[in-house]
């Protein structure tokens, strides 16, 4: 038998929530079996109740989990109704949720210095995956991006993650430079490629797209985690498809983290 | 168990309970394992497969609308060779613990579903039966661009039936049902699978654009309970053969609505997706449903309506 997708049901309730930059929030939820399980830029398939018109999960990226408290962060931007119905909850509320799904980072063996892009919503599962680097005391380098400053998130916990330089730009200049977080990440590689044995970008597609090409061109191995519309989340529905050099593949069980050389963008 | 006999025939499957899966819904069974004991089911379809592979259609595949879904997955599968091989080992295990394995047969043309048919009959000897979809509603050729007429599913009826002595079922359209359900009943279908998602448009009016990666999609889920059971009751009016409900069921009293417009079987679609367990919680609330009732056999619920 095929393997499953290794998801199980979650009944959770809600620490907190609450905005941590324009239209985005930070969840924090009980769940002991999940912060125990999950890794790295693995999802969950959250189910938010309020609208009975509404009925398939929302599938979301996770930015830290905490083992020993039994939480898990989750930052979300509100960019529809199921998100908002999920800014509306408060502490104490009940739902369940599909979880950890999919793969998560592969970081190489015997990585020597690794480059994280993030840009905007992306930067939770880039976040996470800088954490598990720096638990292995493997030095990186960030480059972070979003519209505005008013919507930049992840400064504060790169750095309290321990990363040495965070380049931080955005779209319209109101902070850092003016500009997407590609630019740093392509000057990098282009100057220094050498010493990176690994790319790992999250963000808006084009954006991937953009850094998956300059990894390749500097020879360095990359991964992107990808977002699709999802109805299950585990591997029965087929509508998370993503294009790859070997066919079709779901988001949800061959993904959400893909080897960017296998993605046709 | 309770104390009301679940046990059904369906076209000559002997079904420990009504409760199906829908094609395309359900994967390959083996993708809820980790939910719900997927042997409490009466039977599971398995997702339309074809001769060869199909790749699907583009992202984005999928969107959600008020009361359900639409998709435009357009059948990707990996070809009966590859599905036989990867899944047969757990399908035929599953067979042995009683639950009916009905395989949904995808082509693009008669020649291809025949084609299909063969490999199945050949590579699958577990399944209980075949699911001819003459329905998808998101292909370029074959699907409901065949199944919508009663020549056309009469046409892919004739070429398939001789392929194979197990049952064949069909996968009906939302469009002209009595008369091409008496269309393929004429041609040797032992059942009829009624319906297929329903043809649906959803525009994003800020960019014009379809919200999936064509002009339209299949809609699935609740809003569409209510033309289903009139669809099933309509064609169990029309036909002897017996009918298998799909559409939009969420819960044992959804379920039961079917079996009193005359269904037989009944096949859980995309609940599966919102809840994995879902298919034996309706099983569950299906029985408690046929107790209160109080009959001793479900069979005596079957096409109970009363109007």
């Amino acid at each position: 038998m095929p393997t499953p997708s290794p998801a199980r049901m979650h009944d959770v309730t809600v620490v907190s929530n609450e905005p941590i930059a324009d239209g985005v929030y930070a969840l924090v939820i009980n769940a002991p079996k999940l912060a125990q399980t999950i890794k790295p830029g693995q999802f969950v398939n959250i189910a938010v109740p309020g609208n009975a018109m509404s009925l398939l999960r929302i599938p979301l990226s996770y930015a830290s989990a905490d083992a020993e408290a039994g939480t898990v962060e989750i930052w979300y931007a509100v960019v529809g109704d199921g998100t908002e119905r999920l800014s509306q909850m408060k502490p104490g509320a009940k739902t369940d949720l599909l979880g950890p799904g999919g793969n998560g980072w592969t970081i190489p063996e015997g990585c020597r210095r690794a480059l994280l892009v993030a840009g905007g919503i992306g930067v939770p599962p880039v976040l996470c995956l800088a954490r598990e680097l720096a638990a292995r005391g493997i030095p990186y380098t960030v480059s972070i991006g979003a519209a505005s400053k008013g919507c930049l998130v992840g400064e504060d916990e790169f750095e309290a993650a321990g990363a040495p330089v965070i380049s931080v730009s955005t779209d319209d200049g109101s902070y850092g430079y003016h500009g997407f977080c590609t630019a740093a990440a392509e000057q990098v590689l282009e100057l220094e490629g050498g010493e990176f044995d690994y790319v790992a970008a999250c963000g808006p597609e084009p954006m991937m797209a953009k850094v998956a090409a300059a990894a390749a061109k500097a020879g360095v191995p990359c991964e992107v985690s990808l977002e699709r519309m999802m109805s299950c989340g585990f591997g029965a529905c087929s509508t998370c498809a993503v294009e790859t050099t070997s066919g079709m593949k779901g988001a949800c069980m061959c993904g959400p983290v893909f080897n960017a050389e296998e993605v046709v963008w | 168990m309770g104390k009301v006999s679940m046990a059904v025939d369906f076209a000559g499957i002997k079904l420990k309970n009504p409760i199906n899966t829908a094609a395309g819904t359900f994967g390959q069974g083996w993708q809820f394992t980790n939910f719900m004991d997927v042997s409490e089911l009466g039977a599971i379809t398995t997702k339309g497969c074809a001769a060869e592979p199909w790749p699907g259609n583009p992202k984005p595949r999928m969107t959600e609308v008020p009361g359900g879904m639409m998709n435009s997955v357009g059948l990707q599968n990996p070809g009966v060779r590859a599905f036989a091989e990867e899944s047969g080992p757990y399908l035929a295990d599953l067979t042995d613990k009683g639950t009916a394995v009905i395989c949904q047969v995808a082509g693009h043309s008669v020649e291809e579903y025949v084609a299909a048919l063969e490999l199945f009959d050949e590579l699958c000897p577990w399944a209980a039966a075949f699911e001819i979809n003459v329905s998808c509603p998101n292909i370029s050729a074959g699907g409901a661009a065949m199944g919508s007429t009663p020549e056309g599913a009469a046409e892919v009826m004739r070429a398939c039936r001789p392929v194979t002595k197990k049952p064949l079922l069909v996968k009906m359209a939302p469009v002209r049902l009595p008369e091409i359900a008496r269309a393929l009943e004429a041609e040797g279908a032992d059942g009829l699978t009624v319906i297929n998602s329903i043809p649906g448009m959803a525009i994003d009016v800020h960019t014009r654009r379809s919200k999936i990666s064509r002009p339209t999609g299949g809609l699935s889920g609740p809003l569409l309970h209510p033309i289903a059971v009139r669809m099933v009751w309509e064609v169990c009016q029309a036909v002897d053969i017996p009918v298998c409900g799909v559409g939009g069921v969420m819960t044992g009293e959804d379920a039961a609505e079917f079996i009193l417009a005359g269904a037989t079987s009944v096949a859980v679609g995309m609940a599966s997706f919102v809840d994995p367990a879902a298919s034996v919680r309706i099983l569950h609330e299906l029985e408690e449903w046929a107790e209160s009732q109080g009959v001793s056999s479900i069979n005596e619920l079957i096409g109970a309506f009363e109007c």
